[in-house]
């Protein structure tokens, strides 16, 4: 099995490291898909569904085709003209600018049937709901468990039931998901916003019904994704089309409605769960029933029982479609809103056992990595001082408290291919399909080579997002550091193994002789040439290498635990969260610095959702009445707390993913942190000032 | 946006003329007019930029105070006559939306700003305030809806310096295509009741060319408190503007205006009522209470009353504890 | 009045000297402003409307030092102008309602939003893009700190953080913690580099002060 060096002789994985892509981003000189410009390229617009069930009858774009500027329309973009949800993409315009495209959409003119639809989780559960897929109930059932539930809350001295809820949240990626599509002859190319190139090319090769070696699918600089854009989407299929019809290239981004609408949601939850424990808060049983909706999409799963250890647990599950946009897999699919109510309902527990929150987790947490790191967290934050506070016990109109979340994420590598040349200038090059969404893989390709290799990093070229280069899997699952640094590193190896050849045939020496070493060559002999020298021994006999995953350089299992602290205002309602401490797991670190900011950025994202995000449907109209960034309401600077950051380092595991498990546990954190300020419970995320009022007026 | 000519105008003459026909519409910092211009709501032919015009900028000194309308909320907030003796419109103006917004936002703009109302603010919803026939929100979605004088239309309305104007006693000076008049801001605004389709008593040949504020009196105290959702970036949920004549601890007179809660900056003189004569400390309560009585909440709402009543006593006991700089 | 940057452009010169504000509503000709350009003051008002643009005009920015001529109409926004007419995509379009801040750019040194003001709008007033604020290959040194800081993720947001910051710094060179915060509320980063973001403005603001 493959292996790394001796973590403390590494010179550049593990340390500060700036991202290498930095320079080009904060000049504004990072070309992004929506920053695309290629020679003659016209600007596509969508025509959404304003209805949540309808069937096209009959679409008139004629005026549309006649106003000067619009050089391509299309009206046959939707399947079946079924229409499930508002924002289905129904035509689509291409003009010479955007400004024309817009215009032409609002000519264009469809008649619509429309049905009765559902939007919401609750009306799609009642028995006389419209249905959403005429073929199929709105509900699917499914049953999960292990041992004997009725016997184990036979044992149970104590049994606490609890109900939650958790909201539909958008990935709300800045830039919005959309393509550039250009034609030469048959073959295409595409620069899209993805988390995945080559899916995308297999996606785009089959829906256009082409030979796959004929697509090129480009993404150098992406806005974001989170999850939302880990397939082919529509979008990149209708510029294609709008781009052949009009003879030009296409650039096609989703407005922001478009994106809130239609490119994928956290689905959202309703758990009514049981847990029964001993006295002394050892865990018996745990049982619930969970129902989420995601939407048209299925995937409305909650992942019962979260972390702990039950020795019997059942959960019946209800998926439940809607008319709504499908859910895509958001960061942790399924956690944060299992973490959520599972988290609260063991703090319930604990304090009316008369226990400290922290012990009961402790005493049923098999996982031995996170006992240490609740122990790291609890002294950061203090827990021993903040456990003798009451809940609700401050003084004055303003309260403060402190909570904890735990998490694990099941991450770890895959197949992923890369290729290494090494030219006698002493160039580097290496070539990967993967692609950076701001994570940090550029960087890090280039640090894994530059580790191997012996180099400072700024010696080697990184190149990423592109199909042309070799394989890589899509960026998802936290699978990204794990699949890629083996690839890189087993690249170099035997990119190292090959110039070690030539450089020792030149010398005369036995090429197991030769070190890499601070932009060196040295040989156990004593002499010592540099990188550059060495590489002219190899002429116009340039190394070119392909190396792939191997075994024994990634780990998995990722485990991390959170504390908040926070300050409630109970005349307003206003939660602020003052202080987070999150212990992240992270395996071999790759890169510090970028390390960090994506567990700031996870917990960001968790306080966002604990306290402010909604996707707010209107019933009536089935119509999403948010959408956008005034009311949709994503965490800004000044809401932003002191984050502590505790990098978990266990080099020995290999390299791991934590984009993210850190985004788990933050909400369940932050609402235990608000029962023990104000001594009342918030079962339903966001936790806004509506909430928080309500609550305690009712305590 | 539907297409549309820019006029400059080069007066306010022809300012008037530009809008006479109802189809022209003044663009001050544009931060509202762009954003239902790019939604096509009731688009104009006509966009009048008066940015053009001198006479309409910065503020002079008089007995009171004079701003142009095209003051932004940056120079507003910033301005030091302001700051120690409108102490309430420093901070509603520095409330205002974000850093950016504040740059280009004008306090004209800032008065005449249209609802948020998610309703009316998307295409997709011909409700009453565009002529249509329903308002979508009483049965909808109306958590930041109205609380107070609400029907047929729920909207709130969203100007933050409004209630700290009115609570101020600002007047406007208004032109037309006859002349001048001066109007009480209190009496600028109107409800759904009295016209749907406008907020304001503006003829459609008018413009604001001034806010005037009357002389800052040593024995006024005022503030401002505005609670937003989310700190970073959000219209009122609810705010007050609190503006006291006081004697010593005891409260003369003075108006308590609430924002974000009704179609138009909501007067509560109920409330005055119970300070007046009294210890400002010892008469809070009472007035929080008068407040709020009478609000008649939608469905989801309800969490306005009691926020709109602790706000304002939060407001209070910030002015009798002398916290004029209070947020 | 301040003096008229471009003086090939006659016409525009004409609607200078009738006493508009630097950089509002010099930036374009209405077909009024040509006809009425060689009459005077009076004459002109008397005899036609105020200076129209109506439809697609030529206008001329002065951006980032240079002058740039571009067609526009008048509901072009300066954003549209930038990113899409003069391929200077370093400001970026993200919620097109002025609720982001991606878009930021300063107009003579003042943060303003470029989606939510009209190109046509701008005048001769000098805007300033990100791209502007080091020579082409260089970076200033609050971009310096972003990346060292690492104060940027997938970087989408950043263009728009760091003309907020330089805004905030050239305003105030001495931000307290909450000035900083505040100084960028306007602006909003999915991906959660808030607290570098503090950081490299303050690290900034710190270097420029010695
Ligand atoms: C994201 C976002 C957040 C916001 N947050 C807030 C907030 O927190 N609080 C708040 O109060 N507002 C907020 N606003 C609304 C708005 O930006 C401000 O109210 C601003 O002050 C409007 O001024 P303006 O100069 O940009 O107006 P414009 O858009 O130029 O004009 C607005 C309206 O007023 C009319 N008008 C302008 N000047 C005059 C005049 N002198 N006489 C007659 N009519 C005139 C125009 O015709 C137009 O109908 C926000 C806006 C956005 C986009
Ligand atoms: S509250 Fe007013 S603006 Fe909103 S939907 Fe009702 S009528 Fe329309
Ligand atoms: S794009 Fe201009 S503020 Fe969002
Ligand atoms: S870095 Fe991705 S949005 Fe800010």
């Amino acid at each position: 099995m493959a292996s790394w060096k001796p973590y403390d002789e590494m010179k550049v994985m593990g340390q500060r490291q700036p991202r290498l892509d930095g320079p080009e981003k904060v000049t504004g000189r990072a070309r992004y898909t929506y920053d695309q410009r290629p020679p003659g390229m016209l600007y596509g617009v969508l025509l959404t569904s304003p209805h949540a069930a309808a069937r096209v009858v009959a679409i008139d774009a004629d005026r549309a085709r006649a106003l000067p500027g619009v050089r391509a329309v299309l009206t046959d973009i939707h399947p079946t003209g079924n229409v499930r949800f508002a924002g289905e993409y129904v035509a689509a315009v291409a003009a010479v600018n955007k400004q024309v495209a817009l215009d032409a959409v609002a000519l264009i003119e469809v008649n619509w049937q429309t049905r009765a639809h559902v939007v919401t989780l609750w009306e799609a559960i009642d028995e006389d709901a419209p249905r959403v897929f005429a073929d199929k109930d709105n509900v699917t059932e499914s049953e999960r468990g292990d041992g004997d539930v009725d016997a184990g809350f036979s044992q149970a001295e104590t049994i606490v039931e609890a109900e939650f809820f958790t909201q539909v949240q958008t990935h709300s990626p800045l830039e919005t998901h959309g393509s550039v599509a250009a034609w030469d002859g048959d073959e295409l190319t595409v620069w899209d916003s993805t988390q995945a190139v080559h899916g995308v090319r297999e996606g785009l090769a089959k829906a256009l019904e082409m030979p796959a070696n004929k697509v090129r699918v480009i993404c150098h600089h992406m806005g974001g994704g989170f999850g939302a854009k880990l397939g082919p989407g529509a979008y990149s299929v209708i510029a294609a089309k709008l781009a052949r019809q009009a003879g030009a290239p296409v650039q096609l981004m989703l407005s922001r409605k478009d994106q809130h609408l239609s490119v994928g949601n956290r689905p959202d939850s309703w758990q009514q769960l049981k847990l029964g424990a001993t006295k002394d808060g050892q865990f018996t049983a745990f049982e619930c029933t969970t129902w989420g909706s995601g939407g048209i999409g299925g995937r409305g799963g909650v992942s019962q029982p979260y972390v702990y250890s039950f020795p019997a647990w059942k959960q019946q599950h209800h998926d439940v479609a809607t008319n709504t946009g499908g859910a895509r897999a958001f960061r942790a699919p399924g956690r944060p809103q299992a973490c959520f109510a599972m988290e609260q309902i063991i703090d319930e527990m604990a304090w009316k056992l008369g226990l400290d929150p922290l012990d009961v987790r402790l005493r049923n947490d098999g996982n031995e990595t996170r006992h240490e790191q609740w122990r790291i967290g609890a002294e950061r934050i203090d827990w021993p001082r903040w456990r003798r506070r009451e809940p609700g016990a401050g003084a004055g109109p303003i309260k403060r408290g402190v909570g904890m979340g735990a998490s694990i994420w099941f991450t770890g590598g895959r197949g992923t291919k890369a290729q290494m040349d090494i030219l006698s200038d002493g160039t580097v090059e290496v070539r990967c399909g993967t692609q950076d969404l701001g994570t940090g893989t550029r960087t890090l390709v280039a640090a894994v080579a530059a580790e191997e290799l012996g180099l400072p990093i700024a010696a080697i070229n990184a190149r990423i997002g592109d199909s042309d280069f070799p394989y890589s899997g899509g960026s998802g699952g936290s699978t990204t550091a794990p699949s890629v640094a083996p690839a890189i590193k087993n690249t170099a190896e035997k990119a190292k193994a090959e110039l070690a050849i030539v450089v020792a045939r030149h010398l005369g020496v036995a090429a197991d002789t030769l070190s890499f070493v601070d932009g060196t060559v040295r040989v156990a002999s004593g002499q010592t040439l540099s990188w550059r020298e060495a590489c002219a021994m190899l002429g116009a006999n340039a190394v070119s290498v392909q190396g792939e995953w191997q075994e024994g350089l990634s780990g998995s299992n990722v485990a991390g635990c959170q504390f908040a602290e926070v300050e409630v205002d109970t005349e307003t309602g206003r939660i602020s969260v003052i202080k987070v401490v999150a212990v992240a797991d992270c395996g071999l670190i790759v890169d510090r610095l970028t390390t960090e900011s994506q567990v700031n950025g996870a917990v960001i994202q968790g306080i966002s959702y604990a306290l402010l995000e909604e996707r707010i449907m209107d019933s009536e109209t089935g119509r999403m009445v948010n959408a956008d960034f005034e009311n949709y309401k994503v965490l800004g600077a000044l809401e932003t707390p002191e984050i502590d950051v505790i990098l978990y380092d266990q080099p020995e595991r290999g390299v791991i993913g934590i984009g993210e498990p850190p985004t788990i546990p933050t909400s369940a954190a932050v609402a235990n942190a608000v029962y023990h300020a104000i001594g009342v419970r918030l079962r339903d995320l966001p936790m806004t000032p509506d909430k928080v009022l309500r609550a305690l007026e009712g305590a | 946006m539907v297409p549309f000519d820019l006029v400059s105008p080069r007066n306010l003459r022809d300012v008037a003329e530009s809008l006479a026909d109802g189809r022209g519409e003044i663009l001050a910092g544009g931060t509202d007019l762009l954003d239902r211009l790019k939604e096509r709501i009731d688009p104009p032919a006509r966009v009048v930029n008066i940015k053009s015009l001198k006479e309409l900028y910065g503020i002079t000194e008089d007995s009171g105070l004079s701003l142009g309308p095209l003051t932004t909320m940056t120079e507003v907030a910033g301005n030091d006559r302001v700051r120690h003796q409108y102490p309430a419109l420093a901070e509603a103006a520095l409330s205002v939306a974000t850093p950016q917004l504040r740059n280009m936002a004008t306090l004209g703009g800032n008065l005449c700003q249209r609802p948020r109302c998610w309703y009316f603010r998307s295409n997709d919803y011909p409700c009453l305030k565009k002529g249509g026939s329903v308002c979508y929100a009483v049965t909808g979605r109306n958590k930041y809806h109205a609380i107070f004088g609400g029907g047929p239309s729920y909207i709130v309305h969203p100007s933050d310096t409004a209630p700290a104007l009115i609570a101020l006693g600002a007047q406007l000076e208004i032109h037309g295509a006859t002349g001048k008049r001066m109007l009480p801001l209190h009496d600028f605004f109107q409800g759904p009741r009295e016209n749907l389709l406008h907020e304001n008593r503006l003829q459609r040949d008018e413009l604001i060319t001034r806010v005037q504020l009357p002389p800052a009196k040593e024995s006024t105290r005022s503030t401002f408190l505005k609670f937003r959702e989310k700190q970073s970036l959000d219209f009122a949920i609810s705010s007050v503007a609190v503006a006291l004549d006081m004697d010593g601890d005891t409260v003369r007179d003075g108006r308590i205006v609430l924002g974000g809660v009704a179609p138009v900056p909501w007067s509560v003189p109920a409330a005055v009522q119970q300070l007046q004569g009294r210890r400002l400390g010892s008469a809070i309560d009472d007035a929080a209470e008068a407040a709020v009585e009478g609000a008649r909440p939608l469905d989801e709402n309800g969490f306005k009353v009691t926020l709109t009543r602790n706000l304002l006593r939060r407001a209070l006991q910030q002015l009798a504890q002398g916290k004029a700089d209070a947020r | 009045m301040n003096e008229h940057k471009n003086d090939n452009e006659e016409a525009q010169s004409a609607v200078s000297r009738r006493g508009f504000l630097k950089g509002i509503g010099g930036g374009f000709i209405g077909s009024a402003a040509v006809g009425t350009g060689l009459l005077g003051e009076q004459a002109a008002a008397a005899v036609t409307g105020p200076p129209t643009m109506s439809g697609p005009q030529r206008i001329t920015l002065h951006i980032n030092g240079t002058q740039r001529q571009l067609d526009v109409e008048p509901r072009t926004t300066l954003l549209e102008a930038l990113r899409d007419r003069l391929q200077l995509t370093g400001s970026k379009e993200v919620c097109d309602r002025g609720q982001c801040g991606a878009c930021t750019v300063l107009i003579d040194g003042v943060a303003v939003l470029a989606c939510m003001t009209l190109a046509a709008d701008v005048g001769q007033r000098e805007v300033t893009t990100v791209e502007g604020l080091a020579p082409e290959g260089q970076m200033n040194d609050l971009q310096q700190a972003f990346v060292a800081q690492d104060a940027l993720m997938c970087g989408f947001c950043t263009p728009g953080f760091v003309m907020a910051g330089e805004a905030l710094l050239r305003t105030n060179p001495t931000p307290t913690a909450g000035e900083i915060r505040m100084g960028v509320s306007g602006n909003v980063c999915r991906c959660g580099t808030y607290p570098k973001v503090f950081e490299a403005i303050e690290v900034t603001a710190k270097k420029r002060r010695s």
